[in-house]
């Protein structure tokens, strides 16, 4: 990974800025996630009752549904279903809980008076009255049951994502970064060393050099004295 | 056969007695308690439900195969009653018998309103009214319900379904149509009831039926807390309650136990009154009602053997008997314990 990045100062700055960016990033995200493992806790317990009431609902009005049939039989009970005219309604509206988008669910006509459940109350009986009332209340709560769950789904959704681009930033992105910056480091103090080291050879040689031709011009003086002294 | 002519008791209450002596005991309904569905319809079959157990068995099963069983039975039965019936007994046992021309009423009318086919209407109808079968197949020949409003014109449900029409068409809602044929039934029992001591009797257990009609819906509305006005749901004919008084009692249900505990029918109640007062269902009170009025009726049959009384207290415990037979069998069919199933029925 490191050797795919070129050790310039221009990437270590642009490496330096990533790793601010995602320390930033990872404090941030990490804090996102516990405030959501919160918020979560939090829709768990009201999950966990609702599902417990849910339970509980769907046993008493399968059971007062049993009885009416039972009692009233299954061709009265079917009758007075079939009277009901207006059917529950449900609209669905969104909220925001920690960026999170949530389902909030709203219902109308569920619970229902005796006068709007289609059938006459003259020659109906409370068997009827009572399942039709334990029906409407497991309704009402399957559908908070709906809405709870379904934040739930999606707070874990969202938590998971959260997770996994911490962990990303922390074991992988992180530690990616740093280590280019250390490569990159480590080449650009080499290429100093070299440098310093090429300057200093370069330096050498001219020295050399610059001696090497006083000795000549020395030599050269030393000849051209001895000839001028011979003549 | 018909209201004009010699009325013949003594005929009919001869028969009766036989039918009331093939009834099923307690120990019967000991051992249906104890049997699987399955094996109550194979029971069955050996009972004087065998012809109608084998002529449905091969349209409908398991429960469904008990209850339509239960009700032809019960249809054939009253049925049987009306046709060795003759002039005034006819007219006493008929105007009871009414209650299932309302609910053949209603159940064309209800089918009408969710598009049910004809042969689903027609499975459901419990054909132990008056109705004739030319008037069965003229309603279930309706397209619409205000064509079953016309058809009933002639009929005494036919001057209450016409006002509610109008409702009906109003609100789109059965409640109205419902409602009317009810109370025309309710209503039509007392009117024009003869003058002598066996019908006196007979009148009595009618304004009792009456009374614990009302006393039942007061006490649903008043625990519906729903804002109705009680004055529509308040059947005329009975002692219990004046329709001024039931306003009132209604707004509190506390008044409206206190009220059934001063009245007449307070020892018949007692027991069920005490128990509702702490209860949040209205069930058992409901099945004190039955229990009470199954009573009186073979109360009244014991003093009048002779009269239309035997009959009537017979014909209670025939509905009885099909009401106790479908309660083990849906009882059983729902997993229910045999304590609780024993709970529900009304034996008396």
């Amino acid at each position: 990974m490191a050797e795919d990045v070129k050790p310039t100062r221009k990437n270590l700055m642009a490496i330096e800025d990533r790793i601010e960016l995602s320390e930033r990033g990872h404090d941030t995200l990490e804090q996102k996630r516990d405030g959501l493992i919160m918020e979560f806790m939090d829709i768990l317990d009201q999950a966990q009752d609702v599902r417990s009431e849910l339970n509980s609902d769907y046993e008493t009005a399968q059971r007062k549904l049993n009885m009416a049939r039972a009692m009233e039989g299954d061709v009265a009970v079917r009758g007075a279903a079939a009277a009901l005219q207006e059917h529950p309604e449900i609209t669905t509206q969104s909220k925001n809980i920690m960026g999170v988008v949530v389902p909030q669910i709203e219902s109308t006509k569920v619970r229902k008076n005796l006068s709007e459940r289609g059938y006459g109350l003259l020659g109906s009986s409370a068997r009827i009255d009572e399942a039709a009332d334990a029906y409407e209340e497991l309704l009402e709560t399957i559908i908070l049951a709906a809405e709870v769950e379904t934040a739930m789904k999606k707070m874990l959704e969202e938590i998971e994502t959260t997770k996994r681009r911490v962990n990303a930033l922390e074991f992988k992105l992180l530690p990616d970064l740093y280590e280019n910056q250390d490569f990159i480091e480590q080449k650009l103090e080499e290429q100093e060393r070299e440098e310093i080291f090429r300057l200093k050879k370069i330096k050498g040689k001219k020295e050399e050099q610059e001696r090497e031709e006083r000795e000549k011009e020395a030599q050269a003086q030393a000849e051209r004295e001895a000839a001028v002294s011979a003549d | 056969m018909s209201t004009s002519g010699t009325s013949n008791p003594e005929y009919v209450n001869a028969r009766v007695r036989a039918r009331r002596a093939a009834l099923f005991s307690d120990e019967e309904y000991r051992k249906l308690v104890r049997m699987s569905p399955a094996e109550i319809a194979r029971r069955m079959e050996e009972t004087e439900y065998e012809t109608e157990i084998n002529a449905l068995g091969s349209r409908h099963s398991g429960v469904d195969l008990i209850e339509y069983a239960l009700n032809r039975n019960l249809a054939k039965h009253f049925d049987d009653l009306l046709g060795f019936s003759e002039g005034q007994i006819y007219d006493l046992i008929a105007r009871y018998l009414r209650k299932f021309d309302a609910w053949n009423a209603k159940t064309i009318i209800r089918g009408l309103y969710v598009g049910t086919t004809r042969e689903e209407i027609e499975t459901d109808l419990i054909l132990a009214g008056e109705f004739n079968d030319r008037m069965i197949q003229r309603l279930l020949e309706a397209q619409t319900i205000e064509d079953v409003v016309t058809i009933l014109q002639g009929t005494i449900f036919g001057a209450g379904l016409g006002a509610a029409y109008a409702d009906y068409e109003e609100t789109g809602l059965l409640v109205p149509l419902e409602n009317a044929i009810d109370r025309a039934f309710y209503e039509h029992l007392l009117g024009d009831l003869p003058r002598s001591e066996p019908v006196q009797l007979y009148r009595e257990f009618l304004v009792a039926e009456i009374d614990f009609r009302n006393a039942r819906n007061a006490l649903r509305l008043a625990r519906s807390g729903a804002d109705l006005d009680p004055a529509a749901y308040y059947i005329d004919g009975g002692e219990l309650f004046r329709p001024s008084e039931l306003n009132m009692l209604v707004q509190s249900p506390d008044e409206l136990v206190t009220h059934l505990r001063e009245s007449k029918y307070a020892r018949d109640l007692s027991a069920v009154l005490d128990d509702l007062e702490t209860a949040d269902s209205l069930i058992a009170f409901e099945r004190g009602l039955e229990k009470a009025l199954l009573a009186y009726s073979k109360r009244l049959g014991n003093v009048y053997p002779m009269s239309v009384c035997p009959v009537v207290a017979y014909i209670l415990a025939k509905e009885r008997e099909v009401e106790n037979i479908r309660a083990i069998a849906r009882g059983r069919e729902a997993g229910l314990s045999q304590s609780e199933i024993e709970e529900e029925l009304v034996i008396l």
